[in-house]
């Protein structure tokens, strides 16, 4: 990791509970995010995966209450002395409920909102927008009202709003909860495509490890407001036991490692999370033999 | 359920009166309103509806058009029932003929027929007005003339959000009948206000924290996507209808011969069945829209 570098977003001893509540939905929160990295955050529902991204546009402390203590700092700004509405122009998020996210009488509209409120140019916005409705896949839908939309087209809106305003971090809360299996795969590899080329940081709440595993350079597991492991997928996932704990799985290619290399004593240290991995590992213990 | 819309929206279209900037259209549609609670002459009233059911006719949204009618038109027929037996006139009332306990009135005819007529006029072209005006459009250029941003944009949600809300208390209903529990009628609508009040309690947080997310109120310019521009045409649409306005209202104002509630007689067998038919449509509406909530 590039820990020469300032790190983008940082949380120093970062405690939240929400109104009323008797239990910290976040716990002592210590961490660094660099810049141009993909970070997934794993966790059961309620480990506190949404509570975490919420903080990284000011929601938190600014429009939910609660108690916080602790700081969270983006590119260096602290978030209790900026409000949402001027983060927003650095932090792109998406929430996992896609509906409640919209307002607008069309796509197109609904894409520019963003736009429109950072004064993009109407000239500009039109090119936006048709690049991010392409990007997104719903480029022939543009004058539909975003409510006839299925609610994975939906999710994509979302999406395409956020990407529209070129944030400089890009946070997604479980955005494939309410997407087709290839669809989930493709929204998965805008957001890799994005982090590669554009270099953007990119935040991502998810359940399927094996998306993650794929895709991301750094991975969060958090349960109960804590966050238990924090490294690179090749570690996190040779984690086995301490996922377990938290109610998470491995990637189904690790697991099947992990039991052969129990049972038939293989001696492997590092555990392939990856497909290509778990090939190349098991035609050199072909070989061996 | 999904795509349910209100009855009253948008018919897209490229007719004349659909390319016409949404400016002009609402000044027409204000002028009406404004001639018509003014004057109780049944020849203006009935030109502006002749007018009306023109602008209706080639603009293309017929179909929307009746179905909006078919419910207000029932409601709006009854004033001729209603003020023939009970006319809001100064007495002395004449009266024509007798319909069993009722007696009709000649004035109640004339005010009947007035109030229906004033109703029916404005009711076409606001209707005209909104299905062939994009709410956008109408937005933008109203924020042109003044109107600060805020409430426009609390107008666009709140269309937005109405059929969301029909959509949901559908839900709640279909939930509350698989669960066993009424479905229809008021009964089953009641118990089904908390759940869907809540709910939309919940979905404006969320908006509210997805717009400030999303830049909504920062500092800085503010652009607008859509642009209505006003054309050449337009300004003199614009001014037709002002001048129509005024001279039309001048003319109320000033001719009192205008005044037929006196002079014009309304023969007793046309009265009865007038009074009837009225009352027979009023009736069928009732009858109609009662069998279909028993039905659902």
């Amino acid at each position: 990791m590039m820990n020469t570098k300032e790190p983008i977003i940082e949380f120093r001893d970062v405690t939240f509970y929400y109104p009323i509540s008797e239990t910290p939905a976040l716990q002592n929160i210590n961490l660094k995010i660099y810049e141009g990295e993909y970070v997934a955050i794993l966790g059961l529902n309620g480990a506190g995966k949404t509570t975490l991204q919420l903080c990284l546009n000011g929601v938190i402390p600014n429009m939910i209450m609660g108690e916080l203590t602790g700081d969270v700092f983006i590119k260096g700004l602290n978030t209790r002395d900026y409000p949402t509405r001027e983060l927003a122009k650095i932090v792109g998020m998406v929430f996992d409920n896609p509906e409640f996210q919209l307002t607008q009488t069309s796509v197109a509209e609904e894409v520019a909102l963003g736009l429109e409120n950072l004064g993009t140019s109407p000239h500009d916005m039109e090119e936006i927008i048709g690049e991010v409705l392409q990007t997104v896949g719903l480029s022939g839908l543009k004058d539909r009202s975003p409510f006839e939309l299925s609610g994975g087209q939906q999710q994509r809106l979302a999406i395409a709003s956020a990407l529209a305003m070129h944030p400089e971090i890009f946070v997604m809360d479980e955005p494939t909860s309410n997407v087709d299996p290839v669809g989930k795969e493709e929204i998965i590899a805008v957001a890799a495509k994005l982090n590669q080329e554009k270099h953007m940081t990119v935040i991502l709440a998810e359940h399927e490890v094996e998306v993650v595993a794929q895709y991301a350079d750094h991975v969060i597991v958090i349960d109960k407001g804590k966050i238990i492991l924090d490294g690179t997928p090749q570690q996190v996932f040779n984690q086995i036991d301490v996922l377990a704990k938290c109610g998470l799985r491995t990637p189904q290619v690790t697991e099947f490692f992990n039991q052969i290399n129990q049972s038939k004593k293989l001696g492997i240290k590092e555990l392939p999370i990856k497909i290509d991995e778990a090939e190349s590992l098991m035609l050199n213990q072909f070989e061996k033999k | 359920m999904r795509g349910a819309v209100l009855p009253i929206s948008m018919v897209p279209g490229n007719s004349v009166v659909h390319k016409i900037a949404p400016l002009p259209k609402l000044l027409w549609a204000v002028g009406v309103l404004i001639i018509s609670f003014s004057t109780r002459n049944p020849a203006i009233l009935g030109a502006m509806i002749v007018l009306g059911l023109f602008l209706a006719s080639i603009s293309n949204i017929w179909s929307s058009f009746l179905k909006v009618m078919g419910i207000l038109f029932p409601i709006m027929v009854i004033a001729i029932f209603l003020q023939s037996i009970a006319p809001a006139f100064p007495q002395p009332w004449t009266p024509i003929a007798q319909l069993g306990p009722f007696t009709i009135y000649q004035e109640g005819i004339y005010s009947g027929l007035t109030l229906f007529e004033r109703t029916f006029s404005m009711t076409i072209f606001a209707m005209v007005f909104i299905m062939t005006t994009h709410p956008s459009d109408l937005f933008v250029s109203l924020e042109k003339i003044g109107m600060p941003y805020v409430i426009n944009f609390i107008l666009t949600v709140t269309l937005q959000l109405i059929p969301i809300l029909q959509r949901e208390f559908a839900t709640v209903l279909s939930a509350q009948k698989s669960r066993g529990m009424k479905g229809t009628g008021f009964g089953a609508v009641l118990p089904s206000m908390v759940p869907v009040f809540v709910g939309a309690i919940e979905r404006v947080q969320q908006m509210s924290i997805s717009l400030e997310s999303r830049a909504f109120g920062s500092t800085g310019k503010k652009t607008s996507y859509r642009n209505v521009v006003m054309g050449v045409k337009d300004y003199v649409i614009m001014v037709v209808g002002l001048l129509a306005s005024a001279v039309t209202l001048y003319w109320i104002l000033v001719d009192k011969s205008l005044d037929w509630s006196r002079t014009m007689h309304f023969s007793p067998t046309l009265s009865v069945i007038l009074v009837i038919t009225a009352a027979l449509i009023f009736v069928t509406f009732i009858v109609i829209s009662v069998s279909k909530i028993i039905k659902t």
